[in-house]
């Protein structure tokens, strides 16, 4: 794909998520009924539901592009596992300060160590190691191929810390959505569910591509830089495309 | 096969001759117990909550923070003089030259976890159950995934400027399993209940320790490339 067109992917995608994260929160605040138990507060879990679920899939996208930068050396693909994890780290911290304020009402306290709340703080540590990794390390090529395997590391680790959390009894409200006999919700709240996960989605997918064109503008910008020093270098391959 | 296991010995012979030599982890690690030790009995009001309740938890924690000071010095060794290079160039395949040094760190931090033991039983009267062998299975296979883990890990903190400070901030995070289960399947046998009672967190321990080790194996190359 090109630059251009990766370029043009982010602002359609962007303008969708944009209009969609608009209307969700006016379903949000003035549509969906109010559920019965939990009252008013409730309403916070249509932010933090679609967060958590692109903030573990942003995970994943980091996992899968490491595991294939390692495997195949590509550049780009490094580029695309860094703007996944910092989309990841976004939204990580929105489920991290939905999370505890939700459950300030509703458990009445703000931290639990609840299995989902912990193994997000953790997700999030590792995906703060992945960053220090890279930026202290000075050789770029290395910096790069620490970061993909502190990724890959993380993403096996997964399921095991996974288990281990659950292995405390569980307070969380069990799933009401991903269920295997279909969601267990009003209509209208699903609606509004599947409208903010929608919404989030694509938000999330327009800033990754945008930072991944950023990523290698700036690889560009660098190799461009190199040739100038070293005039028997040249800065192609993307020399076609940038202005 | 024989080839690469005496490769992987060579490997791990050479760091504990160093060790044998110098005596510096071993020092810093056996001293670090002792004196955590020593802490925690002035941390905890003993009238409200006696030390041995807690034990099976500090074992584990005083094991981590040991077995970090040690493993962050893994690589700092072969800093000097362009050791590493020298390993590198070695007809050695990666592999070898991970599992040789995890051999070898497993081997100090073994020990660690055998002083560990020995001082909460010296110093807070944990019983050591009759039949030792279901705990020591629990401490080996629990240290040598904090091994596995932990030497791919500082191999890359060694490359960075951030060197050990970084190394608990990546290894932390994926040691909820060890501790976890390790912790659990160390406080039933320190009870005294019946080894069984422990298979499950045995089993986890053996995962975790796997994967690790699957991951260092044929992960390992990447970091120590150039």
């Amino acid at each position: 794909m090109s630059l251009r067109t990766v370029r043009w992917a982010g602002v359609v995608l962007g303008f969708l998520g944009v209009a969609l994260t608009i209307l969700f929160h006016w379903q949000v605040f003035f549509w969906v009924p109010t559920e019965a138990s939990m009252g008013i507060v409730q309403r916070i879990f249509y932010i933090h539901l679609p967060a958590a679920w692109v903030g573990f899939f942003a995970f994943g996208l980091v996992a899968l592009c490491s595991a294939v930068y390692l495997w195949l050396g590509e550049e780009k693909l490094d580029h695309a596992a860094r703007a996944a994890a910092e989309g990841g780290m976004i939204f990580t911290t929105i489920v991290l300060t939905s999370g505890p304020l939700w459950a300030r009402l509703a458990w009445g306290t703000w931290w639990t160590w609840e299995p989902r709340l912990t193994l997000t703080l953790l997700l999030w540590f590792i995906y703060l190691g992945y960053f220090l990794v890279r930026s202290s390390t000075d050789n770029l090529d290395r910096g790069r191929k620490f970061a993909a395997v502190v990724g890959v590391v993380g993403a096996l680790n997964i399921p095991l810390i996974h288990m281990s959390v659950y292995w405390f009894r569980s307070l969380h409200p069990q799933p009401v959505v991903a269920r295997v006999d279909g969601p267990q919700l009003h209509p209208d709240m699903a609606t509004t569910v599947f409208t903010a996960l929608g919404a989030w989605t694509l938000v999330f997918l327009s800033l990754f591509l945008f930072r991944y064109a950023a990523a290698r503008l700036e690889a560009y910008a660098d190799r461009v830089e190199a040739a100038r020093l070293d005039p028997s270098r040249s800065p192609t391959p993307e020399g076609a495309i940038v202005p | 096969m024989r080839e690469y296991f005496g490769q992987i010995w060579a490997i791990a012979a050479k760091d504990l001759r160093v060790e044998l030599r110098t005596r510096e982890r071993v020092a810093a690690m056996g001293a670090f117990v002792v004196l955590t030790a020593i802490l925690f009995n002035y941390a905890v009001d003993r009238t409200v909550v006696h030390p041995r309740e807690l034990a099976a938890g500090m074992i584990w924690i005083v094991i981590s923070l040991a077995g970090l000071l040690g493993l962050g010095r893994t690589f700092e060794l072969e800093k000097e003089d362009g050791a590493l290079d020298g390993l590198l160039v070695a007809p050695v395949p990666r592999d070898a030259l991970y599992l040789g040094k995890v051999l070898a760190n497993a081997v100090l931090l073994v020990g660690v976890t055998a002083l560990t033991v020995a001082v909460f039983a010296l110093f807070f009267q944990v019983r050591i159950p009759g039949n030792p062998l279901p705990l020591a299975g629990v401490l080996l296979t629990g240290t040598v995934g904090f091994v596995a883990l932990g030497t791919l890990f500082s191999g890359i903190t060694a490359g960075t400027r951030m060197g050990d400070t970084l190394l608990p901030i990546l290894l932390f995070p994926l040691l909820v399993p060890l501790i976890t289960f390790g912790a659990a399947a160390t406080d039933d046998l320190l009870a005294g209940l019946p080894p069984g009672e422990s298979a499950y967190s045995l089993r986890v321990l053996a995962a975790f320790t796997l994967v690790a080790l699957t991951a260092g194996v044929g992960l390992f190359r990447f970091i120590v490339e150039d």
